[in-house]
């Protein structure tokens, strides 16, 4: 809380959140949400309304094949602050991370939620979730990952997928991917997923998604990936302060070169900006002061699936893709990307047949 | 006889707790402990979830291993 504010007595304090907010605050929160959700100005007073008589919604955070680290972001919405009071007015019933019980009091508080208010809670999942050799590689309570996840997603609201492995299946998924790991839509294809990947996730999107929800009563808007577009519609290459060095084709040549120290485009040194799809360059990371690219090193891709493999090696400068331009759209260059990976995970599949073969082979002799 | 009817009512008075999950800590972790008597005389950690970083990995540009084994 900022302590000028809280020793001002002309500041206003919203009493219904029972916390010092002034209105002010609370005014400038709902101004940045409505812009970051793309929305005209003139829904702020209606998302403030909307936040003032919210019923607390009850939500659940699930932790699988994760490093905690979509967790560490959430910890970390201090801007605006009044996102931790946003998330404050959720009642969160299960967090291993945070919460105080453990063992069976744990299980018994999730459970709790699933059976009292079916259909109404919200789930947040982090982390994928292994199938193979029937889930063994990621168990809670002695109930596998993939058990739970079908349990508590197929019964709520909706289920939020925060960071690329919990979307998509992330790292865990990557080549040879040991696990069978896979994203939450995956293993439980009933259920209402909305996709925020990253790596990790933006908090300041998490809490749009439940803002837009709180204020218009549906999930935003999404596209064949199941991302918000509010989030997830523009392509980092087309946002990026240093996209003028790469029209002028000033490129970086190598780490710590002259066009390094002048903050010139990265494309060279592998950033992978031109195919990802992400809001990194507007929102950007620990209260807005910086993102990877405005640090000097290339995107990684964090934000697209499989991007341990698709983009990796991470310092090698991407193919020109054809029909390269600011009109492409998020389908347009994932259709392209798909095909590719088609054709990789084909080679993949064949590679481990027949390896799988040989080692058989052995295991006969 | 006496001795063995002894150790019989020290068994059953061992009791085994397991704790899972353990919360507030980062990552997943399961204790299971054996008490006898209102003492710890015996307990096993384990952690419940792999992923298998080690042979993701295998075959990698190594410029790359640092982004990889962030996320352990």
């Amino acid at each position: 809380m900022d302590p000028v504010l809280e020793k001002d007595p002309s500041t206003e304090t919203l009493s219904f959140l029972n916390k010092k907010v002034s209105r002010r605050d609370f005014m400038k929160f709902c101004t940045a949400m409505s812009a970051l959700l793309a929305l005209p100005a003139s829904f702020a007073p209606r998302m403030a309304e909307a936040l003032t008589n919210a019923k607390k919604p009850y939500l659940v955070w699930l932790e699988f094949q994760d490093c905690a680290g979509d967790t560490e972001s959430l910890l970390r919405a201090t801007k605006p602050t009044v996102a931790q009071i946003i998330l404050d007015i959720l009642s969160v019933d299960y967090h291993e991370t945070i919460m105080a019980p453990a063992g069976f009091q744990a299980e018994k508080s999730l459970m709790d939620v699933v059976k009292n208010n079916k259909g109404k809670y919200f789930v947040v999942v982090e982390g994928s979730i292994p199938l193979k050799d029937g889930g063994v590689y990621c168990c809670i309570g002695g109930r596998s990952a993939v058990e739970i996840v079908r349990e508590v997603c197929g019964n709520a609201l909706a289920t939020i997928a925060v960071g690329t492995c919990a979307a998509y299946g992330g790292i865990p998924a990557a080549q040879p991917n040991p696990t069978g790991a896979v994203g939450v839509k995956e293993a439980v294809p009933n259920a209402t997923v909305i996709n925020l990947p990253g790596c990790p996730m933006n908090v300041e999107n998490l809490t749009a998604c439940i803002v837009h929800y709180l204020t218009f009563g549906s999930l935003p808007l999404t596209d064949k990936l199941g991302r918000p577009y509010f989030a997830y519609g523009k392509r980092i290459h087309d946002n990026c302060e240093r996209r003028a060095h790469f029209d002028a084709g000033q490129f970086v040549r190598r780490w710590g070169d002259e066009g390094h120290r002048r903050g010139w485009c990265l494309y060279e040194m592998g950033c992978k900006g031109p195919e990802t799809f992400h809001n990194c360059p507007t929102i950007k990371w620990n209260e807005g002061t910086s993102w990877p690219v405005q640090a000097g090193h290339g995107c990684v891709g964090c934000a697209e699936p499989y991007f341990w493999d698709k983009m990796s090696p991470f310092y090698k400068r991407l193919p020109n893709p054809p029909g390269f331009g600011v009109e492409s759209t998020a389908d347009k260059v994932g259709a392209g990307l798909a095909v590719a990976t088609a054709a990789g995970l084909l080679i993949h599949g064949i590679g481990r047949a027949i390896f799988e073969g040989k080692k058989e082979e052995k295991g006969g002799e | 006889m006496k001795e063995k009817r002894k150790k019989r009512e020290v068994n059953e008075l061992a009791k085994k707790i397991v704790i899972d999950p353990i919360t507030r800590i980062e990552g997943h972790l399961r204790i299971e402990a054996k008490v006898e008597g209102g003492r710890v005389v015996d307990a096993w950690s384990s952690s419940t979830m792999f992923r298998g970083i080690e042979l993701i990995l295998k075959n990698r540009d190594p410029r790359d291993a640092w982004y990889f084994t962030q996320r352990i």
